[in-house]
């Protein structure tokens, strides 16, 4: 994908409706959006139509003029998309959730629709980076991201500490990077 | 909140594992949309967390999987040393040969369901977009779901375009159509959306001038509506 920088120019080929710019845009937001999403929202429809009306109330915001500091575009998406996610949970008929509230939503048990943006390959590639993982950080992983077990007491039982946890996602995280940039000139996400 | 910070606090690393208390998720996700290499790495971190879980979860149910390159040549092992024609034993031979008439048998079907509905006379469920109105509210269809609508366009009476580009988004943001009419002096464009079993969510309409200046005429989120058909 092409290399963009977020400036007047980028705004102006987005307001122009220029379709390269476009597609950048929408791929590029539609990924961090679903990443900002994904924790506090139970279901894939409701991720989606809260992506759908950040999108929506961005190019009407364009085409009003009203982006303002080109540089900042990430930061106007992520106020929209938080603006849209209060409205959802008060049209949704819940009560404004506390900040510590919203910090203990569940995750969607849906399938995660990142899996759209991704392939076998790319799913290939996290296989080779957990095959490579000591047995026993497969199984701290496991019990951290798949069974969800309460973080602590699985550093306990592990006898490590949250230190430890980060650092083997930072790694594994890392690989999974330099696996997927080594085999792919021009990855499904690019940043800008 | 600065690069620095983030990179030193391993915050993208805490904000996958949720650990980020709220105030601190925020910034994190503010610095990160404006900063490419964070969104990079966020984006990179939460797609190998999503992937891991499936295929933990996949091993899970599995127990006696063994690693994926060993099963490989496990299995490779056996056919290659039958050679091609291990294809042709019984027991893979009939069930792939009755997949195959599965799928032949379902196809016949389809294909005789999809001529009866495009030679058959229906009436369909539609609605009006008046395309020269801003940020207008959502085009509602009355219409079961994953059956086919019609969009009636009134175009803008007073302006000058060469043609009209349409693009139509599907739920999942994928551009799903799109279609450039030549504007024929009529004052509107009549739209066929064909059953599917992805509803669309929004049309983009663009007026081009002669001179291929494209013009937004707006973006107009399409919701369905189920009738009681």
């Amino acid at each position: 994908m092409e290399f963009h920088s977020f400036d007047r120019a980028y705004v102006e080929r987005l307001r122009a409706g220029d379709y390269r710019t476009r597609e950048h845009f929408r791929v590029y937001f539609a990924a961090l959006i679903h990443v900002k999403l994904r924790s506090r929202l139970r279901s894939r429809e409701d991720i989606e139509d809260v992506r759908q009306e950040t999108f929506a109330r961005f190019y009407i915001a364009l085409r009003e003029d009203k982006v303002c500091h080109p540089e900042r575009l990430g930061s106007f998406v992520n106020s929209i998309c938080n603006n849209v996610l209060r409205e959802h949970y008060r049209q949704a008929g819940k009560h404004v959730l506390a900040d510590d509230e919203m910090q203990d939503e569940p995750p969607s048990p849906l399938p995660d629709p990142l899996t759209t943006y991704s392939s076998r390959e790319t799913q290939d590639k996290v296989r080779k980076v957990l095959d490579l993982l000591p047995e026993r950080d497969r199984r701290l992983l496991r019990e951290i991201l798949l069974e969800e077990r309460d973080k602590d007491e699985v550093c306990r039982d592990f006898g490590i500490d949250r230190e430890y946890l980060r650092v083997l996602l930072h790694r594994a995280k890392k690989l999974f990077r330099s696996l997927y940039l080594r085999h792919n000139d021009a990855p499904e996400f690019t940043p800008v | 909140m600065d690069h620095n910070t983030v990179a030193s606090q391993k915050m993208a690393e805490r904000y996958l594992l949720n650990e980020l208390e709220p105030e601190l998720r925020d910034e994190f996700e503010e610095h990160y949309f404006d900063c490419p290499e964070c969104a990079a790495d966020v984006h990179a971190g939460a797609v190998f967390v999503d992937e891991s879980k499936f295929i933990l979860g996949a091993e899970k149910n599995q127990p006696d999987v063994v690693p994926a390159t060993d099963a490989l040549a496990t299995r490779a092992a056996p056919l290659a040393r039958a050679g091609w024609m291990a294809w042709l034993r019984p027991s893979l031979a009939a069930p792939v040969f009755i997949l195959l008439l599965l799928v032949i048998g379902y196809q016949s079907w389809h294909y005789r369901a999809l001529k009866k509905t495009v030679s058959t006379p229906q009436v369909l469920a539609s609605a009006v977009v008046n395309v020269n109105v801003r940020g207008s509210e959502p085009i509602a269809v009355s219409v079961p779901f994953g059956k086919a609508f019609g969009l009636t366009l009134n175009l803008p009476p007073d302006r000058s375009f060469s043609s009209y580009k349409l693009d139509l988004y599907s739920m999942q943001g994928q551009l799903e159509w799109s279609q450039t009419a030549a504007a024929t002096g009529s004052d509107s464009l009549w739209l066929y959306v064909p059953a599917s079993d992805r509803a669309p969510s929004i049309l983009l309409v663009y007026g081009i001038t002669a001179q291929g200046v494209s013009e937004d005429l707006g973006r107009y989120p399409i919701k369905l509506q189920n009738s009681r058909q």
